[in-house]
């Protein structure tokens, strides 16, 4: 699944510009998701739930569901397989890559977003750590209580 | 703070079953459209039966309109999966009660059916999340609008399936039993056979000559009418199939058009006999189906090819 997201998101990137595209394909990582992982499904609704009322849920314009602050800004998103990009600082970016916890970003390797992957609902406190410094890198504080009292 | 059991919440479970007949209607509507507006548009090649709508976009809107239904119970994307199997059955026993499509035609097509309608409604549980705007409501006229185009774009395509076995006696000892062959006595190896798709029983011949008519007669009374369009005796024997039994396993979905035995004689008194049927698909999308077609006529190739090898050696 990550190799046929790879090349979509790599090689056919022009798609992006068709109206409905992006979701449409995001929708079919979801159902492949469905079919054959659906812990990861799981984690996914599991992370929705974490985060409601806390963060926005909002639609990606490339496919997926975004969280958002009150503000409107990205703290990340989560695709269709699975796949949670998180937008922390460079240095937190690099820390948690040298940790081995996260991979690079997809299509911005060097910066600071960051891509985890979700496969059962345990990762979700980790997904939610990610989140949770992605709002320190917009304004240092995290509206989720019950995230920084984990924490 | 709202609890899974909060009175709103129980309230609004009414709304699965209404998203499940939404979202099959929605599919019949999508579905019935796209063919009255090709029989009534259609280019001369679609203009037919056999011009059915893609399994792949009529599914989706049918699934997206059900997940506007399911909107409001913010449904996790196992609910909306599960949900989505149940509207896949009874949109599966709809086709087999409404539209008399058998029930082989429907195992095929009922693992994509399911596919694209949770793709339908998957999209429709992201999408339908943000504030109601122009964009929610464009996204099922988009897709009902592109399942209607679809069939235009499309081009006919003839496919071909080719088998061949190798046969212990030389061409002319296999040519007496490729023109005519009485019943095939052993049972149907591959799996849809034993479930009930028609396979070839017998064949009866007119005559070794250009012209001649034959019956290719498979089980369920299913007869294929064919005519000899070039006939080498102990080389050739080609036939254009020219009427199709009305079967709902076929009607609509495919028309093979020609068959033809081929020998090749390997000088070692043995023969290879190649098995070759041309056909034209009628269901999208055509990667899928295309797949099961081939895998069918060679299970039909094969069961006529190994009889006639058995009959050959015996002598």
């Amino acid at each position: 699944m990550n190799v046929v997201f790879r090349f979509v998101v790599h090689q056919l990137r022009w798609l992006v510009h068709i109206p409905f595209f992006p979701h449409f394909f995001d929708s079919m990582l979801l159902t492949w998701a469905a079919v054959t992982r659906p812990s990861r499904l799981a984690a996914m609704t599991s992370l929705e739930k974490a985060t409601k009322g806390e963060v926005r849920l909002a639609v990606h314009r490339f496919g997926g569901v975004e969280f958002r602050t009150d503000g409107g800004q990205q703290l990340g998103h989560v695709h269709g397989h699975g796949l949670l990009d998180v937008h922390v600082s460079r240095a937190r970016a690099r820390k948690l890559m040298a940790a081995g916890r996260v991979c690079p970003h997809h299509i911005f390797p060097n910066s600071g977003w960051v891509s985890f992957q979700l496969e059962t609902p345990c990762d979700v406190p980790f997904a939610l750590v990610l989140l949770k410094l992605a709002q320190e890198r917009i304004d240092g504080r995290f509206p989720c209580a019950r995230i920084t009292g984990q924490y | 703070m709202k609890t899974p059991c909060s009175p709103k919440k129980n309230a609004s479970l009414w709304l699965w079953p209404l998203g499940i007949v939404v979202g099959n209607i929605v599919t019949v509507l999508v579905f019935v459209g796209v063919e009255f507006l090709l029989g009534r548009f259609g280019s001369s090649s679609l203009n037919s039966p056999s011009a059915i709508p893609s399994f792949l976009l009529v599914p989706v809107c049918g699934g997206v309109a059900a997940s506007f239904c399911w909107r409001k119970l913010n449904p996790s994307y196992l609910q909306i999966a599960f949900a989505t199997f149940i509207m896949m059955i009874l949109a599966i026993g709809g086709s087999m009660l409404a539209f008399g499509e058998g029930i082989i035609c429907l195992i095929i097509a009922m693992p994509f059916f399911f596919v694209s309608q949770l793709t339908g409604a998957l999209l429709g549980r992201v999408w339908f999340r943000m504030p109601p705007g122009p964009a929610q409501w464009c996204l099922l006229p988009v897709l009902a609008i592109t399942a209607t185009g679809e069939p235009i774009t499309r081009t006919d395509r003839q496919g071909v399936v080719v088998d061949e076995i190798r046969i212990a006696a030389p061409p002319h000892k296999v040519w007496p039993e490729l023109t005519s062959f009485p019943d095939i006595q052993t049972a149907p190896e591959y799996w849809l056979f034993r479930m009930g798709l028609p396979y070839p029983m017998s064949t009866t011949s007119g005559g070794d000559h250009v012209g001649a008519d034959r019956q290719c007669i498979f089980s369920d009374n299913m007869i294929f009418e064919e005519k000899v369009v070039s006939c080498v005796p102990g080389r050739d024997l080609t036939f254009d199939i020219t009427k199709l039994p009305q079967h709902p396993e076929l009607i609509g979905h495919i028309t093979p058009s020609r068959g033809q035995f081929l020998l090749r004689d390997n000088g070692d008194g043995t023969t290879t006999l190649v098995g070759s049927t041309w056909y034209a698909l009628h269901v999208r999308p055509l990667w899928y189906f295309d797949w099961w077609t081939r895998k069918i006529f060679r299970a039909v190739h094969l069961r006529v090819m190994n009889d006639i090898r058995d009959r050959a050696e015996r002598g």
